[in-house]
């Protein structure tokens, strides 16, 4: 189990983990190794947050913590103000998009993609024929292009090409948003974690397959503009 | 407490401003200027000249006078050499170090030339503060401005000559971003603020949302080198091109030094001084003559409009990394001398679709909201707070050459980012990690920032050591760069060597050699104030004891031996007063003040002569 509990360096009384100044003296704490974005901004680890509300316990956070309210503090709140201040602006960085949001997510209750091999393997298996079917219709517009076709003649049969990976991936944004739905709910009725693993295994291969798309369409892009 | 200012050290002029009463406030010259020009010129006898004197010695002596230094800061010989050409000062350095710039006998790094525009910044405002009766009037904190596209090396350099000038450096804080804190937008709106900011070498573009005081920077763009110089390029090759006086410049700033032999640098400072009026006058008439020739605004805008147009690419990204249309932008504030032209505002009018602030003077609106920045430090005013972003992104070299990006640009600062790193090969103690700043993917086109060996790694098998390698960009914009092994908690403490920087080591010996510097000029003109009070001082009591009237004054009213007195104070002060003692001439300046303190008061009385009371030497009294 994590702590729950941390010292506060300046007086050593205790503080609970996320708290961000010391209850008793009331100086800012430093940055311990424990917690995590939800916890630190004071969010529960929701998928569909308020947009308006993150942005609202950015501001007032940064208000407390950021180095110009700390220029004439003893160097070890400088520092303590600098960590917090870096802290909340990668956390905000990180929760303020969807796509982010998830995959911190994933980390966060080990559900992440192991290793790099799985994190870039060749084909997800749900996108092989697509794929198959694009790498053909590719070789083929390439063979023309070397031939001396124009490119004003392949450009919509790329077009036509590339649209049911385009078709795929709005699928993908729509699978997102109901498993991140499903999570929610899950942590609303306070799941128990075997319950809610399912979720996270599904977040995660939809995410593979997601990434997978991006890059993909990403190599056309490129071959468009060339 | 001493004194704290913002300062904007611009390519062209430089300003420095402070806070009144939390009301920020351009320090200006007795004559009312405010604009020190950023130019820095060594005489034949090595008196370093800085400002309007600099610029003046420009057509005089230009071999000896550097200006723009700006576009050479935090950048090697290498980056350097395709524009170094067009200037008449001389660079050097070695491939891979950062660039020396001539001036006189020496040479300096950038950030020194840069200090001694600081340094006269600095001379100015305590001249101020010291006319204004403050008891305290030392300068040594600043907030110092940079374009918000400045790299990291260009931050570093800009510390670097705050450092070098005496300055601790409060913040270094973006141009564009400063100016959103003068107009002081907080106090009226919340909403979406686009800062247009064109320089003479640099334009910036900032996308800001302002809420509750807080002034969230959501993306920056530009390009730091594009500017007003480009527009008075372009003019004057129309001009030369259309007189046929001479070759066309090539197209780069200060081109004027590369012309051929038909002109001389007299003649096209000449031209330069009629197209920056030219200029000028355009923005209020339609029509005016420029080297004999009729040329009207419309010509002007042809001209020049695909240079402004090149400023229109950077805004949309700008906007297209905020996720903002032009639409939803509420505020738009112009800053920089180049905004004063009709065209520009055009252009950034239509692309936003409303009309642009222009209430403050936009060559001092910046100085103006680094005053304001600087005021927040000190004073830990909680009215309003400047998140910022970094503008470019931070990566570290991977396999085949490819940068894996760690921070992402428009970031808000401060940020962190990590990585882990292993071996290769077993036992292998040390890893070779490249920093670099950019948006592109391969290494050879992103900025190099640092190269440094991560050692000290205990031997394991190839691939167990798990280094962690911590970077932290700081609310400067600045980074550094810590490691840790993870398996055996073995933290290293790495020596960034930056690649085109100065080490710290360097600059306190730049700092300690401007001390030296300053400390003799400052020793000698001392000496030459002494030696001047004391002559006028021997002059008005020889002329006194020569007066005829003296004689009755000094049988009535001298006491016994006060003559002989004033005599030997006389012949005292002549012994010391052409050597290099100032304390010494100062003693005896005072000794032949009071030995004559009598004599001037009765010659005062008798209305016989004022010359000697007036010459009294009261300060140092």
């Amino acid at each position: 189990m994590p702590p729950t509990i941390q010292a506060c360096r300046e007086c050593g009384g205790g503080a609970p983990i996320d708290a961000h100044f010391c209850p008793q003296c009331s100086k800012i704490l430093s940055l311990g190794q424990h917690g995590d974005y939800f916890a630190f901004l004071g969010l529960p680890r929701r998928l569909m947050l308020d947009a308006a509300d993150l942005e609202q316990r950015f501001r007032m956070l940064s208000r407390q913590f950021h180095p110009d309210f700390f220029y004439n503090a003893a160097p070890a709140e400088r520092r303590a103000s600098l960590e917090r201040s870096s802290y909340l602006n990668d956390a905000y960085r990180t929760l303020k998009q969807p796509v982010s949001r998830i995959e911190y997510l994933l980390q966060l209750e080990g559900a992440a993609a192991r290793t790099p091999q799985e994190q870039s393997r060749q084909v997800p298996p749900a996108l092989l024929e697509e794929v198959f079917a694009l790498n053909e219709e590719l070789d083929e517009i390439r063979g023309q292009r070397a031939a001396g076709a124009a490119a004003r003649v392949l450009a919509p049969r790329l077009e036509r090409a590339r649209q049911p990976i385009e078709r795929r991936r709005d699928e993908h944004e729509r699978q997102l948003a109901a498993l991140s739905a499903e999570w929610d709910a899950l942590l609303d009725r306070a799941a128990a974690p075997a319950a809610r693993r399912p979720v996270l295994d599904a977040l995660r291969e939809c995410m593979l397959e997601r990434n997978y798309i991006r890059n993909l369409l990403a190599g056309i892009e490129r071959e468009l503009g060339d | 407490m001493s004194r704290v200012v913002g300062i904007d050290l611009g390519t062209t002029n430089s300003l420095v401003a402070y806070a009144r009463d939390g009301a920020p406030v351009v320090i200006r010259d007795s004559r009312g200027d405010a604009l020190v020009p950023s130019v820095v010129s060594a005489a034949e006898d090595g008196t370093i000249h800085v400002g309007r004197e600099a610029q003046r010695r420009l057509l005089t002596d230009a071999q000896r006078t550097v200006y723009s230094v700006k576009r050479f800061m935090g950048r090697g010989i290498d980056d350097v050499a395709g524009e170094a050409r067009h200037f008449p000062f001389s660079t050097s350095g070695d491939a891979g170090s950062v660039v020396r710039i001539g001036l006189g006998s020496r040479t300096f790094t950038p950030p020194e030339i840069s200090a001694f525009i600081l340094r006269e910044l600095k001379a100015r405002a305590e001249a101020y503060f010291r006319a204004e009766g403050d008891p305290a009037p030392e300068v040594d904190r600043a907030v110092i401005t940079v374009p918000a596209y400045f790299n990291d090396a260009q931050r570093t350099a800009t510390r670097d000559a705050g450092r070098i000038a005496g300055l601790e450096v409060l913040r270094i804080i973006n141009e564009p971003t400063a100016a959103s804190l003068a107009y002081g937008l907080d106090k009226r709106h919340s909403g979406v603020i686009a800062v247009y900011d064109l320089g003479g070498g640099t334009f910036d573009i900032s996308i800001l949302r302002v809420e509750e005081g807080v002034f969230q920077v959501l993306a920056t763009n530009g390009d730091t080198h594009l500017g007003g110089d480009d527009i008075d390029l372009a003019l004057m090759q129309r001009v030369l091109a259309g007189a046929e006086i001479g070759p066309a410049p090539d197209p780069a700033p200060g081109a004027e030094a590369s012309a051929g032999p038909a002109l001389t640098r007299e003649q096209i400072q000449e031209v330069r001084r009629a197209v920056i009026q030219a200029k000028i006058d355009l923005s209020d008439r339609e029509e005016i003559t420029l080297a004999g020739r009729r040329f009207t605004r419309s010509d002007f805008e042809a001209l020049v409009r695909p240079i402004v147009e090149r400023t229109l690419g950077p805004c949309r990204q700008a906007l297209a990394d905020a996720g903002l249309e032009p639409s939803q932008v509420d505020e738009v504030v112009l800053v920089g001398g180049s905004t004063r032209i009709p065209l520009v505002r055009r252009l950034v009018a239509d692309l936003f679709g409303r009309t642009p602030h222009s209430e403050l003077n936009p060559d001092e609106v910046v100085a103006l909201g680094a005053a304001v920045q600087a005021d927040i430090l000190v004073t830990g005013n909680r009215e309003m707070l400047l998140l910022d972003v970094t503008p470019l992104s931070l990566g570290i070299e991977t396999m085949g050459g490819v940068t894996s990006k760690i921070i992402v640009r428009n970031s808000t600062i401060p940020a962190t980012g990590s990585e882990m790193f292993t071996t290769a090969v077993d036992n292998q103690t040390a890893v070779d990690v490249h920093v670099l700043q950019g948006e592109r993917e391969l290494v050879a086109d992103n900025r190099s920032l640092a190269r440094f060996k991560l050692g000290g790694i205990p031997p394991m098998p190839a691939g167990l050591p798990r280094v962690q390698v911590r970077f932290q960009i700081d609310a400067n914009g600045i980074l550094s760069v810590t490691a840790a092994e993870l398996r055996t908690s073995v933290v290293q403490a790495i020596e960034v060597r930056p690649s085109y920087g100065l080490t710290d080591a360097e600059v306190e010996r730049m700092l300690l050699d401007s001390f030296e510097h300053a400390e003799a000029d400052f020793a000698a003109r001392l000496l030459v104030e002494a030696k001047n009070e004391a002559e006028s001082v021997v002059r008005a009591t020889a002329k006194s004891l020569r007066a005829p009237e003296l004689a009755a004054i000094a049988a009535a009213e001298l006491a016994p031996g006060e003559r002989e007195r004033i005599d030997a104070a006389l012949a005292a002060l002549e012994a010391v007063r052409h050597l290099g003692d100032r304390d010494a001439i100062i003693a005896a300046t005072q000794a032949l003040n009071d030995a004559t303190r009598h004599l001037a008061e009765v010659m005062m009385n008798r209305s016989v002569q004022a010359a000697l009371a007036g010459k009294r030497v009261d300060k140092y009294a």
